[in-house]
């Protein structure tokens, strides 16, 4: 156990809404480790979203912790080791955390190309060439080095998630965040979707995934988490979630789903 | 019955030709001037507007520095001093006449709190008359402009917001490179609206003495009696700035669209 190399340990995290009659998340403690790949499944509404959204502060947890390089990025500021107080700078935290999302969000007054090299050029510094460049082994991986130049709006679903993907690998990010990404693509599109996601857990990226897919889950991932009414219910290897689910919740969800 | 329209009447009125040319010269530049400060005015109030100014955030932070969830010091951090002066500023202008408002700048502002040199430019051009109405139709526009750049820039989806924060682009680069290049192309037509809209209102600076196109028909009719002429003239040069000006602009907005629609 002590060999595992902690990523991202998140604490006791909420996410209340007026004043605490609504709990999104209702106190979910969980550690992601380097190389995990990480399903989160649930019913809607069970705030798996939430939680997933939570770990780059898209949504602002109401309480607990989310240490990310041993920083609690949940907190505005924090003391340094001379009693300092050191903003915390979400920015660069995000720049680690890559993150698709079910609706792509590709830029669509970029092409394929300017959508891709943007953030490393001009948060990162990198030089437009060595972007391009990089870019266009990305774009070969998924096998969409042809539509370099084509926007957003002339590419199927499937290719925009494919771009948004690669898109988010151009920072070089520690961990993948994905939000029900294939959620919203037709049903034929969703294959090239997952080939994609599963030759990254393949090179041993860490992900965190929200999804519907199960077949994925199963296959691919290597932590499941269980989640309804905002907790965190049950968590293990896919063979126990998916073979011996323990809690009344999950085998009821699971008798709908499979 | 005769014509209300006596062709007569209007070489009656050529004598004073120089005077609508003068008028219209004035409308321009009063135009363009209130064109410019309505926009940089635009800008300041709806960058205030969107603006998370909150100096007061600490007073929701706990000892540890987290956002707390509830209570009078919460209520108070989500304070914005900017977003207040420029939404009391914005809903003030628009919901009161602009007669009015040219009128308090005019005698109000520049006739008792502060003295403007009297002098002409451009030959004809009365500055003490001319800049209190650029300053208030100014201040007017600016309140519709920067209405009209808030909803732009907010109907921008979120999910592209989203995307470039989570790519470890600040507040600042979303706006230049994301947002603000799609709300631009969104509101251009709006805008070049307003252009034209001023260019009509500026009328209403005849009311302070400003020598545009209407205070040209008022002198022609004071010196000739003659009404409904220098009125059709005075149509006609408001007509032949306002078209072109929104077909021009209507060009440069299908020209803009062209990039993502190919």
């Amino acid at each position: 156990m002590e060999t595992r190399d902690k990523l991202i340990q998140v604490t006791d995290l909420e996410k209340h809404y007026n004043f605490g009659k609504i709990k999104a998340l209702d106190g979910v403690s969980i550690d992601i480790d380097k190389g995990d790949v990480m399903v989160v499944i649930g019913p809607s509404g069970s705030g798996k979203s939430t939680f997933l959204r939570s770990l780059n502060l898209l949504e602002e947890p109401t309480g607990g912790a989310i240490l990310f390089d041993d920083v609690d990025i949940t907190k505005k500021k924090y003391k340094d080791e001379n009693g300092k107080w050191v903003k915390v700078d979400i920015d660069l935290h995000r720049q680690k955390m890559g993150m698709v999302f079910q609706h792509f969000n590709l830029f669509p007054h970029k092409t394929i190309m300017q959508n891709m090299i943007l953030a490393p050029v001009k948060v990162k510094h990198v030089p437009e060439e060595e972007a391009k460049k990089k870019a266009l082994e990305l774009l070969d991986r998924v096998g969409l080095k042809d539509r370099a130049d084509a926007y957003p709006i002339q590419l199927s679903g499937g290719q925009k998630q494919r771009i948004a993907i690669v898109r988010a690998l151009m920072m070089e990010p520690e961990v993948m965040l994905f939000d029900e990404p294939t959620s919203a693509l037709d049903p034929e599109m969703v294959g090239e979707v997952l080939d994609v996601m599963k030759q990254l857990a393949k090179e041993g990226m860490t992900m965190v995934v929200v999804t519907h897919e199960m077949g994925f889950a199963r296959e691919v991932g290597n932590r499941v988490l269980f989640m309804a009414d905002g907790k965190l219910l049950e968590h293990g290897t896919p063979e126990e979630i998916f073979d011996h689910p323990k809690h009344p919740r999950l085998q009821e969800f699971l008798s709908k789903v499979l | 019955m005769d014509s209300f329209i006596q062709i007569e009447n209007f070489s009656k009125i050529s004598p004073y030709a120089s005077l609508f040319w003068q008028g219209m010269l004035v409308t321009v530049m009063l135009s363009l001037f209130t064109v410019a400060i309505g926009f940089i005015l635009a800008l300041i109030l709806s960058a205030m507007r969107m603006s998370r100014f909150y100096p007061l955030a600490f007073l929701g932070l706990d000892k540890e520095g987290h956002q707390r969830e509830k209570g009078i010091g919460v209520t108070i951090g989500k304070f914005n001093p900017l977003d207040f002066l420029a939404t009391a500023y914005v809903e003030i202008l628009r919901s009161t006449p602009v007669i009015v408002q040219v009128a308090i700048i005019y005698y109000g502002v520049f006739g008792a709190l502060i003295e403007l040199p009297s002098f002409t430019f451009m030959g004809f051009i009365k500055f003490e008359r001319f800049f209190p109405g650029v300053v208030a139709l100014g201040m007017n526009s600016g309140a519709y402009l920067c209405e009209i750049m808030r909803s732009g820039i907010q109907s921008i989806d979120g999910g592209q917001t989203e995307a470039a924060r989570s790519l470890g682009m600040s507040q600042f680069q979303n706006m230049k490179y994301i947002i603000l290049p799609q709300a631009i192309k969104n509101i251009l037509p709006a805008i070049a609206n307003e252009f034209v809209v001023i260019i009509k209102e500026s009328a209403i600076t005849y009311t302070i003495g400003v020598q545009d196109i209407m205070s040209a028909v008022n002198a022609v009719r004071g010196a000739t009696f003659i009404i409904i002429e220098p009125l059709l003239v005075a149509t006609a040069i408001y007509f032949c700035l306002c078209f072109p000006t929104s077909k021009v602009i209507a060009y440069f907005e299908r020209r803009m669209s062209r990039g993502d629609k190919r």
